[in-house]
């Protein structure tokens, strides 16, 4: 990304404020309500730095939690919950049934890092699953939770496809990542796309994610990496069961399972119907063969 | 039951449930409002924005790098 032309406007290190639509600066985009947008996450520039996770717990003032050493590479995290909204995997592809190879390849060629985040579904089946209206999807096309209305009943957790929505038994409400809400509305960029020194973590409007997503992509392809792919885009692997498209989508090089990733994620809505009609045929099946069963002792009764 | 303890100071930061509260030794200290306690995360903002003294009430969280909040009370 080139520098904008508005850099010089600031060249002091210390400000007296915000500057105004600083993601024009620093992410090279503009944030209007009304558009649409998202992450787009490289996984093939990512070097599992973890300053994504950091600069999430730094903004949003969240508590460290999983105290302790969990034995996974170097994954001291384990997994996205209500105090960590960003993730970075590490998936060792060398050594065999957990030992580690003696002699590692060049160029991490051993590892697969991925920062994990919510995917921000265009069709969420969170907000779907939400009773109180608490989830919603804000002017910026993302989707928020609303900790004044939530009653942290619980239903979002298992509708979740990526399992992403987590209760935090303390105060008794669901988080999860906001994609930023209030730093979008300030005109500034998610506090883990601004700090990702790679660029693995892209942050911008849709269309235009897409489309660097595609030129990248292109890119690989050239250059041998032939397996390389987008997971969540539109009628791309990812985006399937409904769910339309993942404002969080990834550029991935293995099958999504070897990043914790759903194959195939689903709506929990789309099973409402099926589960609503084999209920209903059970009981009814039910009923007729107890009809049947009380009719005939009657009949043998006489 | 895990000990409570009062810590005093300053509300400098609120982001959902979460506050951060700096005491006069100049030491923060991350707290997370309990589900009981009579408070409200929109509360939390108000007290911030007027950089309000508290008192609270607070036991540790299990496994976590933060304490709960049982009680505020404006000092």
């Amino acid at each position: 990304m080139g520098l904008h032309e508005r850099i010089h406007h600031y060249p002091q290190s210390d400000l007296d404020g915000v500057i105004p639509n600083e993601s024009e600066l620093t992410g090279g985009v503009t944030i209007e309500p009304g558009r649409s947008y998202g992450f787009f996450t490289d996984t093939t520039v990512c070097i599992g730095c973890k300053a994504c996770e950091v600069a999430c717990k730094e903004w949003n003032n969240l508590p460290a939690d999983s105290i302790g050493l969990t034995g996974q590479s170097f994954d001291n995290t384990g997994m996205l919950s209500a105090n960590t909204w960003r993730h970075v995997a590490f998936v060792e592809r060398e050594g065999d049934r957990g030992v580690r190879a003696a002699e590692q390849a060049p160029f991490q060629s051993g590892w697969l890092m991925m920062s994990d985040v919510c995917k921000h579904c265009h069709n969420a089946p969170c907000l779907e699953a939400c009773p109180t209206g608490a989830i919603f999807k804000t002017e910026f096309d993302t989707v928020v939770v609303q900790q004044d209305i939530c009653n942290g009943c619980g239903y979002c957790v298992p509708a979740c496809p990526f399992g992403v929505v987590a209760l935090n038994e303390v105060d008794g409400k669901v988080h999860k990542c906001t994609l930023c809400y209030d730093r979008l509305k300030g005109g500034l960029e998610p506090a883990c796309a601004k700090a990702c020194p790679t660029e693995s973590i892209q942050f911008g409007e849709l269309s235009d994610l897409h489309e660097k997503a595609r030129e990248r992509i292109g890119v690989l392809h050239e250059r041998g990496v032939e397996q390389a792919y987008l997971y969540g885009t539109p009628d791309g692997p990812g985006a399937t069961g409904d769910l339309g498209h993942l404002n969080a989508f990834f550029l991935l090089t293995e099958r999504p399972e070897v990043y914790n990733l759903p194959a195939a994620p689903t709506r929990a809505s789309n099973r409402v119907r099926p589960s609503l009609t084999t209920g209903v045929a059970t009981i009814g099946a039910l009923a007729l063969l107890a009809i049947g069963l009380f009719s005939s002792d009657r009949g043998e009764g006489r | 039951m895990a000990a409570k303890q009062t810590i005093e100071g300053v509300v400098i930061l609120a982001q959902e449930s979460r506050f951060q509260l700096t005491d006069d030794a100049g030491v923060s200290h991350l707290f997370v409002l309990s589900h009981g306690a009579f408070a409200e995360p929109s509360d939390l903002s108000i007290l911030q924005k007027q950089q309000a003294r508290v008192r609270v009430r607070s036991s540790e969280a299990p496994n976590l790098k933060a304490r709960v909040a049982h009680r505020i009370e404006l000092c």
